[in-house]
């Protein structure tokens, strides 16, 4: 039984419309892990209001943020299955009948770059990033939309033969310049080398990873804990104004490449907004998160 | 916890200082939008109808979603903050012109913007990003809505709420503003920061 056009369609909707009205489980456990730990008074009662503003959502079915981003799916098709239909369409399909369906309503976000006009579609939406896992009977998909509250502040830079000193300064030059604006405590996602475009993927993929998973690599695991460490000594904190709790986790990725070395930082704002299905090629959909 | 009732003396509102938390009472006017800024700009210069009074009032970035309802009334479906320091330039005017006593989202304004408030006696309300179910259960009436001609969350909606909050004062009337006094702070500690990176990697 092959994955068809139609459970692409749906579970991409559905993926989308859930990540709206949901924290993930591991970030609400992190907000309330930092909760504990926090001391400044106002960060520790801005955290209890996010932890009631995610169960209030949760609860009652409806958004935690008015801005529901853009579409953005990480899809991997496992070499193992079989299609049935054109599921590339089938996800612009999915997110073109769910605006018309979903209540509550979307307001419109996505936006021409060259004239900052909104709707709710346009060209090369939903964003889509693909992949292939070798051996797998599934695609597994992600979504994850992204505003502007965080979306803005991701930034890249190209260097020579690096130390690791001056990637790790520069994360924390990324992390200064965002400062307050990102709705934190936010989850930082690091790409360091390969190419460009990998490198961007990289951070992406970084942020997607379970919160405060270990890199397998200890060298790169060690990178993780102190930026972190780093990262929540500028006292920024939660929403900005003030705190021990700027970041809930930082995950770094990287790839070989040439000399040239970019280094890629991402940020995803406090709600984590992550929604994950697997679809088997025997017509089964699994919900992992 | 303090709780203030709309429109806010000058003497309440420079009673606030920046890191108090309030919950809010009264008339509040909501906009997402820069072109909604944008045409407020050109209201102040006279060159735009202003279509509802601000005088005085609190005006927050706040998108909202509003629709008509059955019988021929408004509602709003939900209402969350969005970032203010792409406003930071068209502020001061806004601040100044209309005597804001009032003006938040999340993120903060900029120096200039501090200036204004301290002059006219308006502080800068934080409000949770992500708190849309919260934020919109405030909300008791719809006032108005103006500017239909824009995206929902760009238009000029007058709301009627109750305990809206717990806000953060993130600026106060006095110029304080905790986003230049973090920022800064952070970029003093950061040579300390770099350096116990560099230990911590046993450089």
């Amino acid at each position: 039984m092959p994955i068809t056009y139609a459970m692409m369609k749906q579970a991409t909707a559905d993926l989308y419309s859930w990540s709206l009205r949901k924290v993930p489980d591991d970030t609400k456990a992190a907000l309330a892990r930092a909760r504990d730990t926090e001391s400044n008074p106002v960060a520790q009662r801005t955290l209890d209001i996010m932890l009631k503003s995610a169960i209030a959502a949760e609860t009652s079915d409806r958004f935690v943020c008015s801005d529901s981003g853009v579409p953005v799916y990480s899809i991997a098709l496992g070499t193992r299955i079989t299609m049935d239909g054109d599921i590339k369409q089938a996800v612009v399909d999915g997110f073109a009948e769910l605006v018309e369906t979903i209540r509550p309503p979307l307001l419109k976000h996505v936006t021409n770059p060259l004239t900052n006009e909104r709707g709710y579609h346009g060209k090369d939406m939903p964003l889509i990033t693909w992949d292939v896992i070798g051996g797998a009977d599934y695609v597994d998909i992600t979504c994850q939309p992204k505003a502007l509250g965080s979306g803005r502040w991701a930034a890249l830079e190209i260097f020579s033969f690096p130390s690791l000193a001056r990637i790790e300064e520069y994360v924390m030059e990324c992390v200064l310049k965002a400062g307050s604006q990102h709705c934190p405590p936010v989850v930082i996602g690091v790409g360091i080398g390969g190419t460009f475009d990998h490198c961007a993927k990289l951070a992406k993929l970084a942020t997607m990873r379970p919160m405060g998973s270990r890199n397998p690599e200890p060298v790169v695991a060690a990178m993780e804990e102190r930026l972190l460490r780093a990262t929540n000594l500028t006292g920024f904190g939660p929403m900005g104004t003030g705190g021990d709790t700027t970041a809930l986790a930082v995950h770094v990725e990287y790839a070989s490449g040439h000399g040239f070395t970019p280094v890629a930082v991402a940020f995803n704002c406090w709600i984590n907004r992550r929604t994950r299905a697997r679809l088997y090629d025997d017509g089964r959909v699994e919900r992992v998160e | 916890m303090k709780r203030l009732t709309l429109p806010a003396s000058r003497e309440a509102i420079r009673e606030l200082s920046a890191g108090d938390m309030v919950l809010l009472d009264g008339e509040i006017t909501i906009t997402a939008g820069l072109p909604t800024i944008q045409r407020l700009a050109e209201c102040a210069n006279g060159t735009r109808e202003l279509p509802r009074a601000l005088e005085g009032a609190a005006l927050f970035h706040l998108g909202s979603y509003s629709q008509e309802t059955a019988s021929g009334g408004l509602e709003i479906l939900y209402m969350n903050p969005t970032t203010s320091t792409r406003f930071s330039p068209l502020m001061p005017g806004l601040i100044r012109h209309f005597s804001l006593c009032m003006v938040g989202g999340k993120g903060g304004l900029d120096a200039a913007c501090a200036a204004a408030m301290a002059e006219v006696g308006c502080v800068y309300l934080s409000f949770l990003g992500g708190g849309a179910e919260l934020h919109t259960s405030a909300i008791r009436e719809v006032v108005s809505v103006h500017w239909s001609d824009l995206v929902a969350h760009y238009r000029l909606v007058t709301l009627r709420v109750e305990g809206l909050g717990p806000l953060t004062v993130g600026i106060d009337a006095h110029g304080k503003s905790l986003y230049a006094d973090l920022h800064d702070a952070a970029a003093r500690r950061m040579p300390e920061i770099l350096a116990g990176l560099a230990a911590d990697r046993g450089d």
